[in-house]
């Protein structure tokens, strides 16, 4: 599997880190909301299809990307920077 | 000359001799010649026994494909086993010998089996091991009982346990074309592309380049192919974007067009250059994929088709034409399609008589009858050949009237005299790479062959593998797929012109002659027709559960010549077509490959080692060493005739009596700098670190976001906005991990950067009562009093001339400080440390000591921080900030969190003075025979020097509330069990006076 | 702060750094290896939307300037910058001092300085070989097409981060961690046996 590192360009899996489901949205720091915490700690999507997934270029640039990636194909459809702000310098 | 070798013809060099033993004979053969090509000149016929019922067995193939005969290669004391004789190439002083037979090749015991042809059929072991356990001689039971004997008797050959010597190396490669397989169209497909000035691959499996070409007979721009081959080759070694790789397998096609291929290297050589690999795994990346893989023949199915000397066609042909051998004097060929009137052509040119060619068909072409007596051959049409006759050879055969449509036979039986038969059941397209590549093939009726499937990932198939069987295809779809994929448009260069032998590709749709007698499907495995017929009567009706009962197509051969005969007879068993029956999907490696190739160079002693900027110097100083993930660090420094628990408890004494010191280089550290650095710390610490004074250190813990304690370290304020992080040395890479992507995805608003400077800084640890006294002997440009240097304060100064920055912290539990250098100034630190504490007894201490030491003093390592403890299981309660929220810290008093009975810190005492084992269990009640009611378990141990006694941190129910009290450990695998008392984890100066001064 | 010139530093690659020829070199020599031992390495860092003006006072203080795009980069004798991720690039002198220069002039408000200079080693490797001795570590391709002169990656071979730098048409230059440098030396002299190796 290759996934095209918007700084790196396209690299093999091995160079990257998996880091969990992309759909998390993590509650407010100061949040009290148990469920709220609990669903983003432990539920996870994994749906046989299109999935936002969290990448870390981890043996590269260590950019954590954002990755949409088909999981009966594996044909990633899109990668972009987590952090956003530097993609004007991508490799295009 | 050898007996079956021609005077001339092929391209072998007849005046160059190699020799070479086979199962101890000596043999020669020329250069040019494979294992196979060789030991046929010979007059060799038997090859080895087969897998089941020990059939002798001669060779079907001339390729890749051949299932009979495996052999291993011997080198030394390094054997590799199954190996296709048709895939060595010979060269002197090669030592083979063959597989599966006991004592001997020719008398082999376990031929017996043939007697038990009915018993050792499909699902024998099923059903004879896996039933019921009803007495002593069933089931289970039974099967364990007869494994030894079974395992001996049945199967390929053994490998070998002497270590393989061998360097194998892996090579990464980038193209934009690659193309698979070198005969006309994938010559063609390199050279159009090539000629567009797309970078290039062309990977052939055998020793030459050419395929078909090296063999057809055929002519390509007036010349004979295999001159054509070898003038296109030519052509394209000259050019610099090509990459020419003979001898390479791409066995596997992976996302993204990455392809795996196997380059044996200096398995042809008697001696590899110096640094050479015996073999080479490439992973190719690929804009564009020809896949020019061409075709297998496949056997027919009749009663004694696996007897040595019935082999393909146009094995036969290729071992006449290339290496100038022929399989036999007197041949007949017995066919249900065109391809083996060639052949017939081309044995009858090389010097055999052909005496017939049998095909199934009743009505032959009259192209194909003017090819049959251009062979002098007799001409059977609307015949079969229904048994053959011979032991380690053959000697003749037996036909009958056969009709195409009914499959019926009828008549007399008629004898033929041979020593040869050779067999064309039609072609199949080699489309394993394209199915690896994801998608379904078709089966085409015409062709009666699976054809590859539309692609989906980035190929182009080109000749015989897309069931164009004709080089003049070949070449034309050869050409338009270089052009294609090299992403040019035309070409203005005439396309070459062959000339051929007439013939239809289409074969009879005709795969077995049922009549009396084992006829075998897959040769290698030992599957019959019968077999399938069998698997079908006991209900297995989905093709991928008649390859796993019979094991049909599984030998190492993957059923290269099997599937589609098996497959046929499985549709006619269940009177379906054959799409409807579907094909199995292929899966990667198309042959064997090498454990030895996929490890490539992560071998021996090239697994990458961590080195402190001091690791000379331990060596040096006779410290042993530990690994300590891929770090090494001194263990002990121990002294002639210490043992290890002499040498640590000598260390740590000497270091809470005088002073120690202890390369602490591995500790993860961590730059976090930028003006949010301090407010990222906040977050990321249970404690705060906003409020730390530049030039002072403080001790910190993180917790995951369940909650959970994941690391701690002290992290030091270099500059407002300057901090250095230091880390547990095994948690170094996941917690900058954790940094990075907090970094990232959750606070992208941060603007904080972390960088690893582990490897920045040489670290050393010195501490006891004469700590500071040796430190203020060698350290310019700073005090090193408590004013200028209190308990967790910062200074820089310079030792031996370099700057040093020094932090005054403990885990010992002595006065210590912690001494940071440039990494390249490391030694030379700690050498002046060295002599500085020369005057004071200074020791240097191991992971032992430290160890010891820390465990006096109750301080948590990762044997606690464990994944499964909580800051307040290991009473770190007083780090959690309740000013601010922080990484876990919702998720922190969770019920199952703060729940009474949860296994906590505590200290224990073995009462029996014997040492205590880490991962023992405490229990209340000793019960060695029947071990129950854990109450939790020791995670570190040691001889306490300080106490004069074996002491353990241990995790244990209700923790605290059970300090004074006494419990058992109960360690049944090492049998260590006794009396024990639970006190605090603080075992040693529990106030902190001896480290605060 | 020091007064004196600093003594030199130890080389991690030491006991296993053999000047002299090497493998099977009876055929010729196709790749030079060398440790370089640039006096600075820095690892210098812009916020977003900072990049431009790092690139300038990289450009002010290094006389070197940096080419758009990602991985974009440049060297002359003595020194070399190369981008090796968003926003950060590695800066390299022969001489030591350079995190002294650049602290005064990259603010708060640019982004940050990192000085690596003992933390990274710098190996290189040079000659007609250089790029298949490479590919046998990292799965980048080496082409010059692909990887232009100045140009910087980021990858890693197992466990071993790199840093890698085209220096010349046929001349690479990797920065590792110092830790891992002598793991790295010895597999890199071990995979040019094949083409025969120096070592200067």
């Amino acid at each position: 599997m290759l996934i095209t590192c918007p700084y790196c360009g396209p690299r093999d899996v091995i160079e990257f880190t998996y880091q969990g489901d992309g759909n998390r949205e993590r509650p407010q720091p100061a949040s009290q909301d148990l469920d709220a915490w609990n669903a983003y700690v432990y539920d996870r999507l994994n749906p046989a299809g299109d999935h936002n997934e969290i990448w870390q270029h981890s043996g590269g640039c260590r950019a954590h990307l954002r990755v949409v990636r088909n999981t009966i194909t594996h044909e990633i459809l899109s990668t972009a920077f987590a952090r956003g702000g530097h993609k004007a310098e991508g490799r295009s | 000359m050898s007996p079956r070798r021609t005077e001339t013809g092929g391209r072998i060099d007849r005046l160059r001799t190699i020799r070479f033993t086979f199962d101890g004979a000596p043999y020669t053969g020329h250069i040019g010649d494979t294992l196979a090509s060789a030991l046929l000149a010979n007059g060799v016929t038997l090859f080895g026994r087969s897998f089941k019922y020990h059939r002798p067995r001669g060779l079907l193939s001339a390729g890749v494909e051949e299932p009979n005969a495996l052999v291993t290669v011997l080198s030394g004391e390094v054997r590799e086993p199954n190996i296709p004789a048709t895939m060595v190439e010979i060269y002197d002083g090669l030592v083979a010998v063959s597989q599966n037979r006991n004592p001997s090749l020719a008398w082999d015991i376990g031929a017996v089996n043939q007697l038990g042809g009915k018993i050792l059929s499909a699902g024998f072991y099923y059903k004879t091991f896996m039933g019921p356990v009803f007495g002593p001689l069933k089931g289970t039971r039974f099967w364990m009982f007869c494994e030894h004997f079974i395992r001996r008797a049945a199967g390929l050959g053994k490998a070998g346990t002497a270590p393989d010597p061998a360097r194998y190396e892996r090579m990464n490669a980038f193209c934009d074309v690659l193309v698979v397989g070198s005969g006309p169209a994938g010559l063609m497909a390199a050279k159009a592309a090539a000629d567009q000035g797309a970078r290039v691959i062309l990977a052939e499996l055998e020793a030459h380049f050419g395929g078909s070409a090296n063999w057809s007979g055929e002519t390509i721009d007036g010349m004979l192919a295999a001159d054509w081959a070898q003038r296109t080759v030519g052509q394209l070694e000259g050019n610099d974007n090509v990459r020419l790789l003979p001898r390479t397998t791409v066995w596997g096609y992976y996302d993204g067009n990455t392809l795996a291929a196997l380059e044996r290297v200096t398995d042809h050589k008697e001696v590899a250059a110096k640094g050479e690999p015996r073999q080479r795994y490439w992973a190719i990346r690929a804009g564009t994929v020809v896949l020019a893989t061409g075709s297998f023949e496949r056997p027919l199915v009749f009663p004694g088709n696996d007897r040595p000397g019935v082999m393909l066609a146009h094995a036969a042909e290729r071992y006449a034409v290339e290496y100038g051998v022929l399989p036999g004097q007197r041949i007949a060929l017995f066919t249900n399609n065109d391809s083996a009137y060639r052949s017939a052509v081309a044995l009858k040119k090389a010097g055999a008589a052909v005496v017939a060619i049998i095909d199934v068909r009743g009505d032959v072409s009259t192209e194909m009858r003017r090819l049959a007596s251009e062979a002098e051959a007799e001409l059977l049409a609307g015949h079969a050949v229904v048994a053959t006759e011979g032991g380690k050879a053959l000697t003749g055969l037996k036909i009958q009237r056969f009709d195409a449509m009914s499959g019926a036979l009828s008549g007399d039986e008629r004898s033929i005299h041979a020593d040869s038969l050779l067999m064309s059941g039609g072609w199949s397209p080699t489309i394993h790479l394209a199915s690896q590549a994801g998608a379904k093939a078709e089966w085409d009726p015409a062709r009666q062959a699976f054809l590859p499937p539309t692609p989906t990932q980035r190929w182009i198939g080109a000749g015989a593998f897309t069931g164009s069987f004709s080089t003049a295809e070949a070449i034309a779809e050869g050409r338009a797929a270089g052009l294609q994929a090299a992403g040019g448009a035309a070409s203005s260069a005439p396309v070459p012109v062959v000339e051929a032998a007439p013939g239809d590709p289409d074969p009879a749709p005709v795969f077995e002659i049922k009549a009396k007698g084992k006829s075998f499907v897959d040769f290698q495995h030992d599957v019959t027709a019968d077999d399938v017929r069998l698997a079908h009567r006991e209900g297995f009706v989905s093709v991928e559960h008649l390859k796993r009962y019979t094991t049909l197509g599984m030998a190492t051969d993957q059923g290269k010549n099997s599937n589609v005969p098996g497959l046929a007879i499985m549709a006619e068993a269940l009177g379906k077509p054959i799409p409807e029956v579907g094909t199995t999907r292929f899966r990667p490696p198309y042959t064997a490959v090498s454990i030895g190739s996929l490890a490539a160079e992560r071998f021996g002693d090239l697994k990458p080692e961590r080195l402190t900027p001091m690791h000379d110097w331990h060596i040096a100083n006779g410290a042993r060493m530990y690994s300590a993930g891929l770090w090494y660090r001194p263990m002990i420094y121990g002294l002639p005739g210490e043992t290890v628990e002499q040498a640590y408890v000598r260390e740590a004494r000497a270091t809470r009596g005088s002073a120690g010191i202890v390369d602490v280089s591995t500790l993860g550290k961590i730059a976090v700098q930028g003006p949010d650095a301090a407010e990222f710390l906040d977050r990321v610490y249970t404690n705060t670190f906003s409020t730390l004074a530049v030039g002072k250190a403080r001790y910190g813990l993180m917790l995951r976001e369940d909650g959970l304690a994941f690391d701690d370290g002290t992290t030091w304020r270099l500059g407002e906005q300057e901090f250095l992080m230091t880390t547990t040395t095994a948690n170094a890479g996941k917690v900058m991990q954790h940094l990075e992507y907090f970094l990232d995805v959750i606070w992208p608003e941060l603007r904080v950067t972390v960088t690893s400077v582990t490897d920045e800084w040489a670290g050393a640890a010195i501490g006891g009562p004469n700590a500071r006294a040796i430190l203020a002997s060698c350290v310019t440009g700073t005090a090193v009093d408590n004013a200028t240097l209190p308990f967790m304060g910062i200074a820089h100064g310079q030792i031996a001339g370099v700057p040093v920055m020094i932090c005054r912290l403990s885990f010992s539990g002595e006065m210590a400080f912690e001494v940071y250098s440039g990494a390249g100034y490391g030694t030379r630190v700690w050498e002046a440390l060295i002599e500085a504490g020369k005057p004071f007894g200074l020791v240097t201490y191991g992971l032992e000591a430290l160890g010891t030491m820390r465990i006096e003093k109750g301080h948590v390592t990762g044997a606690e921080i464990d994944g499964r403890t909580t800051a307040r299981d290991l009473h770190l309660d007083w780090m959690l900030s309740k000013k601010k929220p922080f990484i876990g810290s919702a998720m922190m008093d969770r019920e199952g969190l703060i729940a009474p009975d949860r296994l906590e810190l505590v200290g224990l005492i073995a009462l029996d003075n014997r040492p205590l084992s880490g991962g023992g269990h405490i229990v209340e009640q000793l019960d060695e025979a029947n071990p129950h009611h854990s109450l939790g378990h020791i995670t570190a141990c040691c001889y306490s020097p300080a106490l004069g006694k074996y002491i353990a941190l241990a995790l244990v129910k209700g923790g605290k509330a059970r300090h004074g009290t006494r419990a058992f450990v109960s360690d049944p695998l090492r049998n260590r069990f006794g009396p024990i008392e639970i006190v605090s984890n603080h075992f040693y100066d529990p106030d902190g006076s001896r480290m605060h001064g | 702060m020091a007064e004196q010139p600093l003594p030199e530093r130890q080389s991690p690659l030491e006991p296993d750094y053999h000047p002299g020829s090497h493998g099977n070199f009876e055929h010729g020599v196709d790749v030079i290896l060398s440790e370089t031992r640039p006096g600075s390495i820095l690892q210098l860092g812009a916020w977003p939307g900072e990049e431009k003006r790092l690139i300038e006072v990289i450009r002010k203080v290094t006389g070197l300037a940096l080419p758009d795009g990602a991985g974009g980069g440049a060297s002359s004798g003595a020194r070399a910058v190369f981008g090796f991720a968003p926003g950060k690039f590695t800066v390299v002198d022969e001489a030591e001092g350079l995190a002294a220069t650049f602290a005064g002039v990259i603010t708060p408000a640019i982004g940050t300085l990192t000085d690596l200079s003992h933390g990274r080693t710098a190996i290189r490797i040079a000659g007609p070989k250089a790029e298949w001795v490479m590919a046998k570590f990292f799965a980048i391709d080496f082409a010059l097409p692909a990887f232009p002169l100045g140009a910087g990656r980021s990858t890693n071979h197992h466990d071993i981060f790199a840093q890698i730098q085209r220096s010349g048409a046929d001349q690479f230059d990797i920065y590792v961690f110092r830790s891992f440098a002598r793991s790295f030396w010895k597999a890199l002299c071990h995979a040019s046996e094949e083409v025969g190796y120096e070592v200067q």
